[in-house]
């Protein structure tokens, strides 16, 4: 991963800390969204088991948008005004390299603790 | 009346959680953040009215997912402007400022500096070559300090070459006006560099959160 990898396991949820540009990156991939949107996707594509404080993903969204990862635009939904986010090439780019650490981190891990 | 109660104090609560959340932000960032956090908190309460939760616990639950709002002020601060950065960025550097506003301070500081370096080269010919690199070193951090606004640095490596060259001739400058008397006046090394640095640090950060084309000129030196 391109930034720092550390997870907290509380009973219910596990908070990967460090991991959440990439997780971004990924619902982004799939579509263009606001945050809100975001923030459900995550909860739900995990089933829960991934939480983060929703007052972080704005900070986050604005490091990638600085970084040139995303870019936002203002739309409209159901007659209010939203800020969009969709993903630039550099973010696809990103997102393929933070996929195939995750992958090589994941199996090592696997490797260490044996299948569940 | 009990629901214009409740929406009330859930909305003091957000605006407390924003407060907090949007301490030492410039301005703009303060109504970035105020905009963005607003429309996900109305989402969110919406969510969990149509969820079946009662307006007050709908509005309890929209603030509690934000979390905690010190945490988030601390993350905003490192993508977002401050207050100060804005102040900086408006103002621009305080060397281009100081000859900028009045030009006869443009040509004493660059005629100081000329002649520092000419009578550099006068001393070193007759051999007393410490105060020859004195005022060598001396008559450059002037020039580099004061005449920075008219060197061609348009460029981001530009810009940080010429900051590395300016870091080296000022630690140069000091090591050379101090000698081995350095540790003695640690305390006014202290000072001088901390007057630089300060500045220096606070461009760095403004670096980092534009993206360079809205950089203006002088965040490149």
């Amino acid at each position: 991963m391109h930034r720092n990898t550390m997870y907290r396991i509380t009973r219910e949820t596990m908070n990967f800390k460090g991991t959440l540009p990439t997780l971004i990156l990924e619902t982004l991939a799939h579509e263009t969204s606001h945050g809100y949107r975001i923030a459900q996707q995550i909860k739900e594509r995990s089933e829960g088991i991934l939480d983060f404080k929703e007052g972080t993903l704005y900070p986050a969204l604005h490091k990638l948008e600085n970084e040139g990862m995303v870019e936002s635009y203002e739309g409209m939904e159901k007659g209010r005004p939203r800020r969009y986010y969709r993903i630039t090439k550099s973010g696809r780019g990103a997102l393929t390299r933070d996929r195939a650490e995750w992958r090589e981190l994941s199996r090592a891990m696997t490797t260490i603790l044996g299948e569940a | 009346m009990a629901a214009t109660i409740t929406t009330a104090m859930a909305t003091t609560g957000l605006d407390s959680w924003l407060q907090q959340a949007t301490r030492c932000l410039a301005k703009d960032s303060t109504a970035q953040v105020q905009s963005e956090i607003r429309e996900h908190y109305e989402l969110a309460r919406e969510s969990a009215m149509n969820g079946g939760a009662s307006a007050d616990e709908a509005d309890r639950l929209a603030v509690a997912a934000l979390g905690d709002a010190k945490t988030a002020n601390r993350q905003y601060r490192n993508v977002l402007l401050t207050s100060g950065e804005a102040r900086m960025l408006r103002q621009g550097n305080w060397e281009a400022q100081a000859i900028c506003s009045r030009s006869w301070i443009k040509w004493v500081l660059l005629i100081a500096a000329a002649a520092a370096v000419f009578s550099g080269n006068e001393f070193l010919l007759r051999g007393s070559i410490m105060l020859a690199w004195k005022l060598f070193a001396g008559g450059i951090v002037i020039g580099l300090l004061f005449a920075a606004p008219f060197l061609p640095v348009y460029t981001r490596l530009g810009g940080r070459v010429f900051r590395g060259v300016r870091w080296v001739a000022m630690l140069t400058m000091l090591g050379l006006a101090f000698g081995p008397d350095a540790p003695k006046w640690s305390w006014l090394l202290f000072s001088c560099l901390w007057m630089v640095a300060r500045p220096e640090w606070t461009r760095a950060s403004i670096r980092r959160k534009l993206p360079v084309a809205e950089w203006p000129r002088h965040l490149y030196l």
